[in-house]
């Protein structure tokens, strides 16, 4: 998996993975995608760069643990829930504004809902690249302790 | 304040008191007692003033005695303290006369869960407001020993820093069970008691033979609860009566030929008797005596284990035979329990004296009592010239509570300072005379010794059974049994006196106790909590001995049955029974006599092991090894197996249901025509088919892998063939992923094993393609509902704008133009919520599954 090739295309493809997924999560309203498929698309971006340029490329990129990712994503999907109980509305009611001014004369319809499917997609990458972390951390100790073996990772006082 | 209220401030009071007691550092063990000693203190000070406020509810002063004892002609009440056999003619046409107990009120429900009956009313009439009373006195004794039994040592401050709430909470539940009016409240208080006696009989967790006889006792009362619950439901389904107040005030309306009623009394007796530890499901009390001394002084001798005596008399009368009308009560009533009773009475007695552990002693003193206490409400089923046969049920169990107690407490204390052996406590009088003092007069008063009112108590035990032998001749052989009892009370007061004084007939240990002199003892008045607490009830027992018109003056008011009229309406005194020499009065000398006999007769001295010990463990054997082989049978660890059983399993019932429903195959038949309308949807079809099929064939991992991956990558063609662009971006994604994250997976795992069977790949593939092709039918027959009864319709017009309004404008909508979207973060936006949840959990699970590798990593 470490071939240079497959690892510099990986380098240049990510962000743009990245970009399509923010733009498929946001225009999920309106055109096919939504904060979950937004998600998984970010999430295999990360799995791929995760596999091809390791442990501490990925570390660098997202310095802190997924499960921050995870409880903020949960946290704003219950924000934007429990919101419109406070307006005298059921949960998770969305607020729509069909024509919303966002300057230079540029006007765009916006939804609330799009808070929540946001908070959907940071649980999904948040998920996803903790358990791509752990079994990739799994695997890295694994194959340095001798391929693939079953027996439980040996000590590591001393191995340093 | 309103009663209910305050009556449920008298049941919180205690348990509230113990929490607060855990906010107060641990060192400060002064403070830490007064404020535990304030839960049952006020508790006892709401229930007193409940009462003199509202009085005893259902008690009517003195003319109801005068009523009851008009029940019968003159000549019958003039010749009621004799025996005459020849009285029996001609009084069978007085049992048809009803006793019309007043019915006590309950105070105001305050609505709890209403729809299931069970709200909070309570009812504090002179069973349940004595009973309070009771757990509430002895709870603020029992708090103020605690406090001289665990001393004032740093170990002591963590024991009690954890003792006094859950004593606050045993007190809670209990006074719950004695004050709640409705059946379901009774049993919702009474399983709290349960668990809170488990947590005290375990109370030392590092003790595994103690956190077995917790279990043990937990599971035997528990059992009893569901008997319990079984009861109280069939007696309310079957009449619709769910308080204790309705049960008393129509207890001569209801049905009792009923088959529901007769056995919701069964169920009812069943938990009772396991509460109240009646054989053959005694075996839980005497364990439980592994708990602390303060509990076993509480909980099981003077209010917990009376929970069962408590309940049924509570229901005496309602189901005992013609007390409310001619018809009520059910006749088994008094041959259930009068046998159960004496059988429990007798066992226990004669066990006790076989006994050296003085809690073990006192422990099947306790059953033996409360066998007795027992046969007392079953003979109330029965008549003595047309009134039944049962009086001042208070006093006999205030009788008992008053002198075990103390037995308990002192029993603790000379455990403290010397041993809790009887044969190594020889002579121990001459070194703590205050501790030897109190125990030997409690235990007088465990003889039934004149000058006690435990000595009353027995005469009207006697009485009540050759009133009633009068009629039922079998009775004679429960006098000899009661007889007997006595005896070995008597026998162990004998022991107890002679080993302690260090006289002739006294126990002795062959080898001398080591003293525990390096144990640290306290001196000044917190020292001496630790017998104290002992002496305000001994002196009730001698205050009810010799002042019995005092006795009466107070605990009159709670006694519901004082029938029998040379006793004149009140508890007899010893004067009385001397001026009125009976056959009651023999049987007490006989018991006395022979009871000194025993004491200081060879007889009867080992350490006596109890069979029925052996009930609990066995059961508890045979269902583990049961449940394990089961187990083994199921939980095999083969994922594999698993997933074959519930697929086949689910298989099986989708086959069952098709075959009992024709409709599902002709909508099969219906459908096909429309299947090659696509003629891209067939080849891809065909393709996940073939890709499917070579899965058994072949072997290689990573070829199945891609395999199964080309299966789903063929799904997300499939619904872009159909125009479901959301899902097949889904679908690609989670394909993407998953084989990603197999591939990872798979070098994980071990080598491939070799295939000892080709069978049993063949039975899987086949099994497989059943299932898939199940599956696809029921997804088939799930498509082809009334299409006016899907949802999607109403999803599609909703999605951006609600419905048009009248107004011209337009309801709430999606505010979205895609359908799916609107549906996961809107229509069914909850549903995503709870996704997410899951999602979140499951990485929950990976994290703390998969302990983090990063710091080996980075240390290489």
């Amino acid at each position: 998996m470490s071939s240079i090739l497959v690892r510099t295309a990986i380098k240049l493809i990510f962000p743009l993975v990245l970009m399509f997924a923010a733009y498929t999560a946001l225009k999920g309203h309106n055109e096919p995608g939504g904060g979950f498929i937004g998600g998984l698309m970010a999430a295999v971006a990360f799995l791929l760069f995760r596999m091809t340029n390791g442990r501490d490329a990925l570390v660098k990129l997202m310095p802190f643990h997924p499960r921050n990712l995870v409880a903020l994503g949960l946290g704003i999907a219950v924000a934007t829930a429990v919101a419109p109980l406070f307006f005298g509305q059921s949960m998770l009611t969305s607020l729509v504004v069909d024509e919303m001014p966002i300057g230079f004369g540029q006007k765009i319809h916006f939804a609330s809902a799009v808070f929540f499917d946001a908070g959907v997609l940071m649980v999904v990458v948040g998920v996803s690249v903790g358990m791509i972390q752990r079994l990739n951390e799994e695997i890295d100790v694994r194959e340095i302790d001798g391929e693939g073996s079953l027996s439980e990772p040996a000590e590591t006082e001393g191995t340093s | 304040m309103d009663s209910s209220w305050l009556l449920l401030l008298a049941v919180l009071a205690p348990g509230f008191a113990g929490l607060a007691t855990l906010c107060l550092p641990k060192g400060w063990i002064t403070p830490r007692v007064l404020l535990a000693v304030s839960g049952p203190a006020l508790a006892f000070v709401l229930v007193l003033s409940h009462l003199g406020q509202h009085g005893v509810a259902g008690h009517v002063e003195a003319e109801h005695h005068d009523t009851a004892a008009a029940a019968h002609d003159d000549q019958a009440a003039e010749h009621a303290d004799k025996y005459h056999a020849d009285d029996k003619h001609g009084e069978k046409t007085d049992d048809a006369k009803p006793i019309h107990l007043p019915a006590p009120e309950g105070t105001a429900p305050l609505a709890w869960v209403p729809s299931m009956n069970l709200s909070l009313a309570f009812l504090a009439d002179g069973l349940g407001g004595f009973f309070a009373l009771l757990v509430s006195g002895i709870g603020v004794l029992i708090v103020l020993y605690a406090r001289g039994y665990f001393g004032n040592t740093e170990q002591a401050q963590r024991d009690l820093f954890r003792f006094y709430p859950t004593l606050g909470f045993f007190a809670t539940a209990m006074m719950g069970v004695v004050l709640a009016d409705y059946t379901l409240l009774t049993l919702v208080f009474w399983e709290l008691t349960s668990i809170s006696s488990f947590l005290l009989i375990g109370w030392d967790r590092y003790d595994k033979h103690a956190v077995k006889l917790a279990k043990q006792a937990f599971f035997t009362t528990g059992l009893g609860g569901m008997s319990l619950l079984g009861g109280i439901a069939l007696f309310g389904s079957t009449t619709g009566i769910w308080r204790w107040s309705d049960m008393l005030a129509q207890a001569g309306e209801i049905d009792f030929t009923q088959a529901g009623v007769l056995w919701a009394f069964v169920l009812m007796f069943i938990g009772a008797a396991a509460k109240s530890a009646q054989w053959p499901l005694h075996y839980w009390l005497p364990g439980a005596m592994a708990a602390p001394t303060p509990v076993s002084a509480y909980l099981h001798s003077a209010t917990m284990v009376k929970a069962g005596v408590f309940l049924v008399g509570r229901l005496f009368p309602v189901f005992a035979p013609g007390i409310a009308s001619p018809d009520s009560g059910l006749d088994i009533w008094p041959y259930v329990i009068v046998w159960f009773g004496a059988v429990t009475m007798l066992y226990g007695g004669v066990t006790a004296v076989n006994q050296h552990d003085l809690k073990r002693i006192f422990a099947y003193t306790t059953v033996s009592q409360l066998g007795l206490l027992m046969a007392m409400y079953g003979l109330g089923g029965f008549r003595y010239h047309g009134v039944p046969t049962i009086d001042f049920d208070i006093t006999q169990i205030a009788n008992h509570a008053f002198y075990k107690a103390p037995l308990f407490i002192t029993a603790g204390a000379i455990g403290h300072v010397a041993s809790r052996s009887l044969p190594e406590l020889f002579g121990a009088f001459h070194k703590h005379k205050a501790i030897c003092l109190t125990m030997l007069l409690a235990g007088y008063a465990l003889a039934a010794g004149p000058g006690t009112i435990s000595f009353a108590a027995k005469e009207l035990f006697l009485y009540a059974i050759l009133h009633a032998a009068d009629e039922h001749p079998w009775l004679w052989l429960i006098l000899l049994m009661t007889i007997a009892t006595a005896a070995c009370n008597v026998a162990i007061f004998v022991r107890l006196l002679t080993t302690l004084m260090g006289w002739r007939f006294g126990m002795q240990a062959q080898a001398k106790p080591d003293e525990h002199d390096d144990h640290h003892h306290e001196h000044g008045l917190w020292g001496a909590l630790i017998w104290l607490p002992a002496v305000p009830l001994v002196a009730l027992q001698y205050l009810g001995g010799f002042i019995t018109p005092l006795w009466n003056a107070i605990f009159l008011p709670f006694e519901k049955y004082a029938f029998y009229k040379g006793f004149h309406g009140e508890v007899p005194s010893l004067i009385h029974a001397l001026l009125n020499p009976s056959l009651a009065l023999v049987s007490s000398i006989i018991a006395i006599g022979l009871g000194v006999l025993l004491g200081i007769s060879k007889l009867l001295r080992g350490q006596h092991t109890d069979v029925n010990d052996y009930i609990y463990p066995a059961t508890e054997a045979t269902s583990v090894g049961l449940g394990r082989g089961v187990f083994r049978l199921l939980q095999n660890g083969n994922l594999r197996y698993y997933i074959f059983a519930v697929l086949t399993t689910l298989s099986a019932v989708f086959i069952v249901v098709v075959v009992q429903d024709r409709a599902m195959i002709e909508v099969v038949g219906d459908e096909a025509k429309n299947a090659f309308e696509l003629p891209l949807g067939v080849i891809l079809g065909v393709l996940i088919c073939v890709s499917a099929l070579l899965l058994p064939v072949l072997i290689q991992r990573v070829v199945r892998v891609l395999l199964l991956g080309s299966c789903g990558f063929i799904v997300v063609a499939m619904y872009i063939v159909y125009q479901a662009p959301d899902l097949a971006l889904t679908q690609l994604m989670v394909e993407i992923i998953s084989v990603l994250l197999f591939v990872l997976v798979l070098r994980l795992l071990p080598p491939v094993p070799e295939e000892k069977k080709e069978v049993g790949r063949v039975v899987r593939a086949i099994a497989g393609v059943v299932t898939g092709l199940l599956f696809g039918w029921m997804t088939l027959v799930a498509a082809t509902g009334n299409p006016t009864e899907v949802l999607g319709e109403w999803f599609v017009q909703n999605a951006y704008h609600g419905e048009k309004l009248a107004d011209g404008t337009y309801g709430r909508g999606g505010g979205g133009f895609n359908v799916v979207n609107v549906i996961l973060v809107d229509f069914r936006g909850f549903d995503t919520f709870g996704e997410v949840t899951v999602l979140a959990l499951a990485a929950l699970g990976v994290w703390s599954m998969l302990p983090g590798r990063r710091k080996e990593l980075e240390s290489r």
